[in-house]
């Protein structure tokens, strides 16, 4: 019981006469990477919305770390954090300046933030540039400043929307690869994307959803002996006709 | 607490750009120079002004009557020449701005009563404030000529009576009275006064109002376009701080803005009014009629123009949910603008009690109307319509303020949107 980090239960969002979620459940367990996968407008970026207390459900439950989404919004930010898709940085501030202002809202004391800078620090590995103004950074160097923006206080759970969108290979390697040793350090992370090849290799179980509902859960390879595919998209394909 | 100056600290740096100050510094400059100038065209125009007669009558008369305009005030030269075309060929040659030919035979017509009129020649050369001020001198020169033809005669024939006496037998004595208080003076010296006193009080609040509610529109635009918005809504602070904390950067950032540009205005305003100071006798009008502030209607004035600013912020944050980036911001502003303008110019134009009722309730409504019309009824005593106009703006500002605070506190703040032209729809993978 303890080993659930996140309860999804008959999740419901409406927007007006729209269903965009038509009552999805899952749970993600301490350590795992949990991936949604499903085309352009399945309602991944909903349900990740939604957790991340963005946007407040029409009907259903949604526990994170035994704490009621509706009740305890303010404390499950403290626990959580959360990557957009199309996120940016303020401009303006330089990269160590934007780490900073991001760490004060976290950190409980001087070490603690200390602790936090030098772990993002080693995160976005451009040490040299942090202090240029985040307007100058290239993509892939803003998305490596929000990565480590959001693992740097190792939340109980990440939510990473899309995390390597946009990327050239090598970035999107290296943030795979981040990724992957934060969870050996015991964090959660609730991921969604459309690229099933980067799904396949990074996460533990996959959700894979489209038009609002949930068609089938399991492990990557698992599904693949289940549905006789090479990879998850051909398991998709079968699903979906 | 230590979130929230975490946040605020954010705001300003990210509202001080390099653009702003580009901008502060080049208004202000802007308006010290055409202050400067201006300034220096009304000093030509106060100045002393030469003008150039030419005698063709020759007379004893009309000596005494040159010599009598040096004493008028004006700085008079005799030209030699002895013919008109000579005379306005030198006035051309010698770039003279007025000529004035006293025709022959002047003199001894007058004794007759047969008057020939004196030709008055006024070169333009330019169309600046200073060259219509020959116009001015031309009217200045005749009328002294006038009234000492006229004065000479009245002596001639009524020596023990003053010429003035004569001419203008009634006189009045003017009195002034603002509510139980009177005092020796004109209505129009006193409006004049109060209004110089008071006429940066709209400006001041027009100027302040505006560069705040720009600020927190840009803010929350900002927020929308760079997609930082969603992850400040994640991080663990309340969503009321956030509020608090874009109306608080952004009128603190519209505050500073404002007084910049004011001093620039100050120094536009100050060249084109030739920093007059007020004379002993208006201060003492003033006095009598008690048309001063005292320390309490300054308390009273400023908790009115801070509401008012407050009502602003609380407007342009919860205009800038429904906008998506700096563009329609900038629309978005336009609401906002005419509510301000329509106070601003019935405070500066006219008188709101003069309005009909539904229009006076109307412009009653707008928050904004309260603090400009409330220097004006401080002066005459009509506390109460203050005091109203006080609760009123606060009680819009707590309902905007809870406005704001439930949008930011639900999803709204991420799907309310007004559309400008195309069709938008909510993104959802």
């Amino acid at each position: 019981m303890d080993d659930i980090i996140l309860r999804v239960e008959n999740l419901k969002k409406n927007y007006g006469k729209r269903e965009a979620l038509k009552g999805i459940s899952f749970e993600v367990k301490k350590g795992e990477i949990f991936a949604l996968i499903g085309p352009n407008g399945a309602g991944k970026t909903t349900t990740l919305r939604i957790v991340a207390t963005l946007l407040t459900p029409t009907s259903g439950r949604v526990e994170v770390m035994g704490l009621d989404l509706k009740k305890n919004p303010q404390k499950i930010r403290e626990r959580i954090t959360y990557l957009p898709e199309e996120a940016g940085a303020y401009k303006n501030l330089t990269g160590i300046d934007y780490l900073k202002f991001m760490a004060r809202f976290y950190a409980e004391d001087k070490q603690e933030f200390d602790e936090f800078i030098e772990r993002a620090v080693s995160i976005v590995g451009f040490r040299d540039r942090l202090k240029d103004k985040v307007g100058s950074y290239s993509k892939g160097m803003v998305r490596k400043l929000l990565l480590a923006r959001a693992l740097m206080t190792k939340p109980r759970l990440a939510i990473l929307d899309e995390p390597t969108s946009g990327l050239d290979v090598i970035n999107s390697l290296e943030i795979r690869e981040i990724i992957r040793s934060f969870v050996q350090e015991g964090i959660s992370v609730l991921l969604s994307s459309h690229n099933m090849l980067e799904i396949d290799f990074l996460s533990d179980r996959v959700a894979i959803i489209d038009k609002g509902e949930i068609l089938e859960i399991g492990e990557p390879e698992e599904l693949k002996r289940e549905y006789s595919a090479q990879n998850l998209e051909e398991v998709f394909r079968g699903l979906v006709q | 607490m230590n979130k929230f100056v975490n946040l605020l600290k954010k705001e300003i740096k990210e509202m001080i750009t390099f653009q702003l100050i580009v901008s502060l510094l080049f208004t202000t400059g802007l308006f010290y120079f055409i202050g400067v100038i201006a300034k220096s065209e009304i000093e030509k125009v106060a100045a002393e002004r030469d003008v150039y007669i030419v005698d063709l009558d020759g007379s004893q008369e009309s000596k005494v009557l040159i010599e009598n305009l040096s004493y008028a005030g004006f700085k008079t030269n005799l030209l030699e020449e002895k013919d008109k075309s000579a005379a306005l060929e030198y006035a051309s040659g010698n770039n003279l701005d007025l000529l004035i030919v006293i025709p022959e035979g002047f003199s001894e017509a007058a004794s007759q009563f047969e008057f020939k009129n004196i030709e008055a020649y006024t070169y333009i050369r330019s169309f600046s404030i200073s060259s219509s001020a020959s116009t001015a001198l031309v009217e200045g020169v005749i009328s002294e000529i006038n009234r000492y033809i006229s004065n000479s005669f009245l002596k001639e024939k009524f020596p023990d009576i003053d010429p003035d006496n004569l001419k203008n037998p009634i006189k009045s004595t003017d009195f002034v009275i603002v509510r139980d208080k009177m005092a020796a003076g004109s209505a129009a010296e006193v409006s004049s006064i109060v209004y110089s006193q008071s006429i940066f009080v709209p400006i001041i609040l027009m100027m302040i109002i505006l560069y705040s509610s720009q600020m927190v529109l840009s803010a929350i635009a900002l927020e929308k376009q760079d997609k930082t918005l969603e992850t400040l809504l994640t991080v663990p602070i309340s969503r009321n701080y956030i509020v608090i904390v874009k109306m608080a950067a952004s009128g603190l950032i519209g505050l500073i803005s404002a007084g910049v540009y004011m001093l620039g205005f100050r120094y536009y305003m100050s060249g084109l009014m030739g920093n007059m100071p007020s004379s002993g006798q208006a201060n003492e009008l003033i006095q009598q009629l008690g048309l001063q502030f005292t320390p309490n209607d300054f308390v009273l004035l400023g908790i009115s123009l801070f509401l008012a600013i407050l009502c602003a912020l609380g407007l342009a944050i919860i205009l800038g949910v429904m906008v998506d980036d700096l563009k329609s911001a900038q629309t978005m502003i336009l609401p906002l603008m005419f509510l301000i303008m329509i106070p601003y110019f019935i405070s500066m134009f006219s008188d709101i009690n003069s309005l009909s009722l539904p229009v006076k309730a109307l412009v009653l409504l707008i928050p904004f109307s309260h603090p400009f019309l409330a220097s004006q009824n401080i002066l005459l005593g009509n506390y109460n319509i203050v005091f109203n106009g006080i609760i009123y703006m606060l009680a819009v500002f707590i309902i905007l303020i809870l406005i704001a605070g439930r949008i930011f506190s639900t999803d709204r703040v991420l799907t309310v949107k007004l559309r400008f032209g195309r069709k938008r729809t909510m993104k959802d993978n």
